[in-house]
């Protein structure tokens, strides 16, 4: 019921509407409509995957099953699991720092405020945009098929994906700093290099100290799924255990990785606040 | 010495922004420059450190004509002159050292100087240039704990490290306190005479010009209005200057 109608009802003269209250109508009838749009969306969700709430119901015995056998998890197994949990962290590291030393370079051509030529910009948010819009996990099926399995494709497919992030962000970060210091050194006949390292590097380097540990944070998941794909890790493990029915196996890689994502989400949580 | 000679400059839009300017600032000098807003100010500065291409005239630092050069040439030219402007432009994080040093980095081509690192020698004579401001104390301290005046200071240590010839200062008091913009004219009177530099400094503060000024520069629509020794020159010269803005 709209503010008028409300009126009406209570014994109010029917004036014409004031522009407030049209403004009110016609932000109701707005709403209205987005709630309507929502709803046949999820509406449409629902249809499109082909949602069976009841199957969850039915296969709760399935769940409860596998569950049983996965209990206890198989400690005696855990020596054999360090290896590749420092496989998988270190797939991250690897990603990480080459996504860096990738994307500083892209960042800087990619920033429209420092971009020494037009072309380059374009060329560089070209090959940004690349890295970032393909998954991760396609990274790695292709990199498994060039260089085979084990954690090296892992690790090539987390530092490409993590060049596509850190190069957006980072050129995001140079294009919103105080250009005034840059231009003030440019003018004392600085050249551009001696510009960049010692007026927007100590400016932006916080900023990108933290987006680069955040992404740390982020390679370290990301590369407990590559596994999947053969691209070695914790990953693989988990697949291979599921595959051969080891639940318990499969329980205590769980455990594993909740400490590993936990400790890097922590630390670099902490590392950050300390940053900023 | 910095001389300008017939400078003008035409936006591509037809409006004349300067239109045959002469002015000359000779060593040990401070000249300030006074008008309204829009009259041509900042764009003058902006044609002498060449941040603007004038479409005629000439501009000169220590007898070199800087008009026509681009690339290499700009860039050594431009360690010549040296700009202070309103806000000092530091690079926050790093230290008042670093900052005053790294106003001579145009005078090196070294590797290291690339990859961030500031020479030796720059850095012991950045206290000499803070000794200059009066802020040898704060050498170590980060450039953005500074307050406005202590800032504008060292934008002016940094200006000496650059070794100029002539010092350019786009109104650098405006954002301070008065008895902070007091002793910063002060401070570049000063250095005028004792490191015998061209200093062309643009004012809105009337009072200041008159306080400290060698001469006085009137600019009003692009073109000199006066160019008077201080002593010679009447305040309503200087108050006919700002009618047009008040009109």
């Amino acid at each position: 019921m709209t503010a008028y109608d409300e009126r009406l009802r209570h014994g109010a003269d029917p004036k014409p509407l004031s522009g407030a209250s049209v403004e009110r109508g016609l932000s109701g009838a707005l709403q209205f409509t987005i709630a309507i749009a929502v709803i046949a969306m999820v509406v449409q969700s629902l249809y499109v995957i082909d949602a069976r709430p009841q199957d969850l119901v039915t296969g709760f015995h399935g769940m409860v099953d596998i569950i049983s056998r996965a209990l206890p998890p198989d400690f005696s197994k855990f020596r054999s699991e360090i290896w590749p949990t420092l496989e998988t962290i270190d797939i991250a590291i690897f990603g990480t720092v080459t996504g860096v030393i990738l994307a500083l370079p892209l960042a800087v051509l990619a920033a429209s405020n420092v971009t020494p030529a037009r072309w380059l910009y374009y060329v560089a948010r070209g090959m940004i945009s690349i890295a970032r819009v393909v998954p991760d996990l396609v990274w790695a099926l292709i990199f498994v098929a060039a260089v085979g399995l084990g954690p090296f494709p892992g690790a090539l497919a987390v530092s490409v994906h993590s060049v596509g992030m850190l190069g957006r962000l980072f050129a995001e970060v140079i294009e919103q700093m105080d250009m005034a210091p840059v231009e003030a050194l440019s003018l004392t006949g600085a050249r551009r290099i001696q510009v960049f390292t010692h007026a927007v590097l100590p400016s932006v380097i916080p900023s990108l100290l933290g987006i680069t540990l955040y992404r740390l944070d982020e390679n370290i998941r990301s590369s407990l799924v590559l596994g999947f794909v053969g691209a070695g890790g914790i990953g693989f493990q988990l697949l291979t255990a599921m595959n051969l029915f080891q639940y318990q196996e499969v329980s205590l890689l769980l455990i594993i990785v909740f400490f590993v994502v936990l400790i890097a989400e922590r630390g670099s949580a902490i590392l950050r606040a300390r940053l900023s | 010495m910095l001389e300008v000679r017939g400078l003008s400059l035409r936006y591509p839009n037809g409006k004349q922004a300067l239109n045959n300017v002469d002015l000359t600032v000779r060593p040990g000098e401070l000249v300030i420059v006074l008008g309204g807003n829009g009259s041509g100010k900042t764009t003058l500065l902006r044609c002498l450190t060449r941040t603007l291409t004038p479409t005629g005239g000439s501009v000169s630092v220590a007898g070199r004509d800087i008009t026509a050069l681009k690339g290499e040439e700009l860039r050594q030219a431009r360690t010549r002159l040296a700009l202070i402007s309103q806000h000092a432009s530091l690079v926050k994080r790093r230290s008042v050292r670093a900052n005053v040093a790294s106003g001579a980095l145009g005078h090196y081509t070294n590797f290291m100087t690339s990859i961030g690192r500031l020479p030796r020698e720059e850095l012991a004579s950045a206290h000499r240039h803070l000794e200059e401001v009066g802020l040898e104390h704060l050498a170590g301290q980060r450039a953005g704990t500074l307050s406005g005046g202590q800032a504008q200071r060292v934008a002016i240590a940094r200006a000496l490290a650059q070794r100029p010839r002539a010092v350019l200062a786009d109104e650098p008091v405006a954002s301070l306190d008065p008895q902070a913009a007091e002793e910063i004219m002060q401070l570049l009177k000063r250095l005028a005479k004792d490191d015998n530099l061209a200093v062309l400094c643009v004012l809105h503060q009337v009072d200041l010009a008159y306080g400290h000024a060698d001469r006085v520069v009137g600019i009003r629509d692009g073109q000199v209005a006066f160019d008077l020794p201080r002593e010679e020159l009447e305040r309503e010269r200087v108050s006919n200057l700002y009618l047009s803005e008040a009109a």
